[in-house]
């Protein structure tokens, strides 16, 4: 099993695209051309890294790439870039058919199959090392043997605890230790701490930002447009504690300010306020985007990922504040942890926060976690007098539903809704 | 192999969860606690005086509705098996529930059957994926907490005394299966697959000290009594937790013999003992439950797949059958792997993907059929 040898990886497209779209879309928003920005930052930097032999450390979803950044490495994250490749490329279906060749069944998430299907194509850019952890199910926690074994790289799995007791915050401290052991060792990188701190000083002013962003969502009419929130994504997975998030997050939240202070939403008139759960599909956006449009919904909030409480970092301890910024980090405490009561009570008053009129949980085929909660959700969200709608799809997989299908499902959501 | 002992252990799996033996135990305001995974150390509920059983689905393919409705399709059927189960009051004698964050679907399980059953006592275990020294403090401290909690829950204090008594009794078990499986070492094995596997199941549904009783007898009967079988060829299993005897059965319909298994209700279920070695008896649980066979879920895979050869060589093994539950991702993401490393050792595999409880359908027998014409051919 090996990567094909393929000098040149698909990344490069990906930043061209990334500048392409942007230049197709100049009545867009300030936030959303600065997000398209981000992307072309991004991959331009890995492209540059590929060509220039720098140092790239490959790594799955919720990695402290802080940690990265601090040491100087060029980070490739792997699940978003998949996500990002069906926005930006549409090439989901080689990647997957490349999976299913790795014998890859298909009840494997579909990110993390198209993902070693990327790599054996040799569509992505060769690692030096792969990173990777069990946040937040077993197909991050299993994928990451197999794509180093692809690339014939060194690898570090980071443990991470399932509960948030003491001694499980000491367990991931210190493989966080062990981790920066490891990227020393192998890049000859030393660990920049005065340069971490900076970063978790910048976390501080982020989270700041992501709790004013979230305030003003609660507005009626509410002002983020609907595709904006998995943009919004993009700040933390990729550039956490970096300026160019801390940029993006100021945009949007001004941006955000100005349309609650004239009173104006993102869809008007604004007729339902929808609670979003889990990811919609990923390459139907736009479609889904136009129909949420006319009808007069918007997502004004995304429990499992931009939910996040107030809290604060110490500069001076920046393990301890990467390990308590996973804590807190609205995917583990919604999706990851034991579910206990405070969950279930953070979802009711969200909820009742964001004044939603119905919820869309998007229960996405190979995310078994979440699926595992749409009864308990939903039971818990109609006691309260909330609709839930379940729309089966696969987030990167084209083959799963049609466009018309989730539209004859959503309209007939939003007419319920309607006759309430 | 006719035996009245057989028929008992039969017996047990066919009454499961509703076993006179749980019965008698609830007649006498004993305390049944279930758990979830192969994780959570029976010793401890053992020795605070209560019957560990645990928790599993239906012996046969069923209709999942409820399980399907309350947990969605995409969770393995083994936990949907489970959940319905639960769901429609078979498990209502139980006590409290024990799980670990061991996989998806396991961790979903025990979130779910707190949630919807409400049992008065519940306890999940963070399991760490790796065994290293900071692993198996983390993974003790984990087993010290069960511990606290289930005596503050049953009222009792549970001793050193006691957590050595359970230790022996449990070893003593592992051991008596360990002697059974070494009947399967033989040219000619004294047992079927699908026999083992009926005492495997029976293991863990009834008390350690009745099943080592009738063991221990059942072990002597085949010695003297017993019949060596011949066979084209002989298997293991291997993958997702899997009860159905008739599955086995159906293999074995072919003229062949499953000699062995790497499965978490079998070989993984019995195959380390807790060694004490100067240890305090709650350390050496500790470390027997982390280090023991690995479950896919661990990292990193190379101690499992290491486990598999070495398994597959002791019992002349000629060929692997993998059936792996549907939504069993951490077991359908080794198959890459696993493929490679037993291809590097000339071991031929088959992969099935199953249904939890699944008998065998034509579609399996035609796959393993093909799969024995591959190794005979093999073997010319």
């Amino acid at each position: 099993m090996t990567v094909a040898d393929n000098k040149k990886s698909r990344v490069g497209s990906i930043a061209r695209a990334c500048k392409i779209v942007k230049r197709m879309s100049p009545n867009a928003n300030k936030s959303e051309l600065c997000y398209y920005d981000l992307l072309t930052t991004y991959y331009t930097r890995l492209q540059e890294a590929e060509q220039n032999g720098k140092f790239i450390a490959a790594h799955t979803v919720f990695f402290p790439v802080e940690i990265l950044y601090a040491m100087d490495l060029v980070p490739l994250h792997t699940e978003s870039t998949m996500m990002i490749s069906t926005l930006f490329l549409g090439n989901q279906s080689d990647y997957l058919a490349a999976g299913s060749e790795l014998k890859l069944a298909p009840e494997i998430c579909s990110a993390h199959r198209s993902l070693a299907g990327a790599y054996a194509l040799g569509a992505l850019p060769r690692p030096d090392v792969m990173l990777w952890s069990n946040l937040i199910c077993d197909n991050s926690a299993k994928s990451g043997e197999l794509l180093s074994q692809l690339n014939h790289c060194p690898r570090f799995f980071l443990e991470h605890p399932f509960g948030d007791s003491p001694e499980e915050e000491k367990y991931l401290i210190a493989e966080l230790e062990d981790l920066i052991s490891f990227l020393e060792e192998q890049s000859g990188h030393k660990m920049n701490w005065d340069r971490l701190s900076e970063y978790i000083a910048n976390m501080n002013q982020e989270i700041a930002l992501f709790l004013e962003v979230q305030e003003l969502r609660k507005a009626v009419p509410s002002p983020f447009y609907n595709r904006g929130y998995l943009e919004f994504l993009a700040a933390d997975y990729l550039f956490p504690g970096q300026p160019e998030a801390i940029n993006y997050l100021q945009i949007v939240r001004d941006e955000l300010a100005d349309l609650v202070k004239q009173g104006k939403g993102a869809v008007q008139p604004e007729k339902f306020r929808i609670m979003s759960l889990f990811v919609p599909p990923l390459y139907l956006i736009g479609s889904l985007d136009k129909i949420f449009q006319e009808n007069g919904a918007v997502s004004v909030t995304e429990p499992f990922f931009n939910y996040w409480p107030e809290f604060k970092l110490d500069p001076a301890k920046p393990l301890e504040s990467i390990a308590k910024k996973f804590m807190f980090t609205p995917e583990r405490r919604m999706m990851y942890g034991p579910l206990g009561d405070t969950t279930i009570n953070e979802l009711i008053k969200c909820a009742k926060d964001y004044k939603v009129d119905g919820a869309v949980y998007y229960a996405y085929i190979g995310c078994r976690q979440t699926c595992a909660t749409i009864k308990l959700f939903k039971d818990v969200l109609n006691k309260i007098d909330v609709p839930v709608l379940t729309l089966d799809i696969d987030l990167i997989d084209p083959t799963v539903n049609t466009q018309s299908e989730i539209q004859q499902k959503l309209e007939q959501f939003f007419e319920l809704l309607q006759d309430r | 192999v006719k035996s009245e002992l057989l028929e008992k252990f039969r017996e047990v799996n066919n009454t499961f969860p509703q076993t006179q033996e749980i019965q008698e135990y609830k007649k006498q305001q004993r305390k049944v606690i279930g758990w979830l995974c192969t994780y959570v150390p029976e010793e401890i509920i053992h020795a605070a005086g209560a019957l560990p059983v645990r928790i599993t689905g239906y012996n046969h393919e069923v209709e999942l509705e409820d399980g399907t409705a309350y947990m969605y399709i995409n969770n393995c059927s083994f936990s949907r098996s489970c959940l319905q189960l639960g769901l429609r009051g078979e498990y209502d004698f139980l006590d409290g529930i024990a799980g670990g964050s061991t996989c998806d679907g396991a961790r979903r399980l025990f979130d779910l059957w707190r949630y919807y059953l409400k049992p008065s006592f519940y306890h999940v275990l963070t399991v760490p994926r790796k065994t290293h020294e900071r692993a198996h403090q983390l993974y003790h401290s984990q087993i010290a907490e069960f511990k606290n909690h289930l005596e503050a829950s049953l009222g009792v204090t549970i001793t050193d005394k006691a957590l050595l008594n359970s230790i022996q009794l449990y070893n003593e078990s592992r051991s008596l299966l360990q002697e059974l499986y070494e009947l399967r070492k033989l040219d000619e094995p004294l047992i079927t697959g699908a026999e083992t596997m009926e005492v495997m199941n029976a293991s863990f549904r009834m008390s350690k000290e009745l099943f080592n009783k009738y063991l221990r007898e059942f072990i002597q009967e085949l010695k003297t009594s017993g019949q060596g079988q011949k066979c084209r060829a002989r298997l293991m299993l291997s993958g997702s937790v899997m009860t159905n005897t008739e599955f086995i059965k159906s293999i074995e319909d072919l003229q062949v013999l499953v000699v062995t298994d790497e499965l978490c209700n079998s070989t993984r279920y019995w195959s380390d003992p807790v060694i004490l070695d100067g240890k305090s008896p709650l350390q050496a649980i500790s470390d027997r439950y982390l280090d023991n066979f690995p479950c896919a879920r661990m990292y990193p895979s190379d101690e499992r797949f290491n486990r598999i050869v070495s398994l597959a060589r002791d019992f002349k093994v000629d060929g692997i059958i993998s059936q792996i539950i549907r939504y069993c991702v951490s077991y359908a993401h080794d198959v890459p792997l696993i493929s490679d490393r037993l291809k590097r050792e000339e071991i031929p595999i088959l992969f099935l993907d199953v249904e939890y409880g699944t008998s065998g359908t034509g579609q399996i027998r035609t796959r393993v059929q093909a799969f024995l014409e591959m190794i005979e051919a093999k073997k010319k």
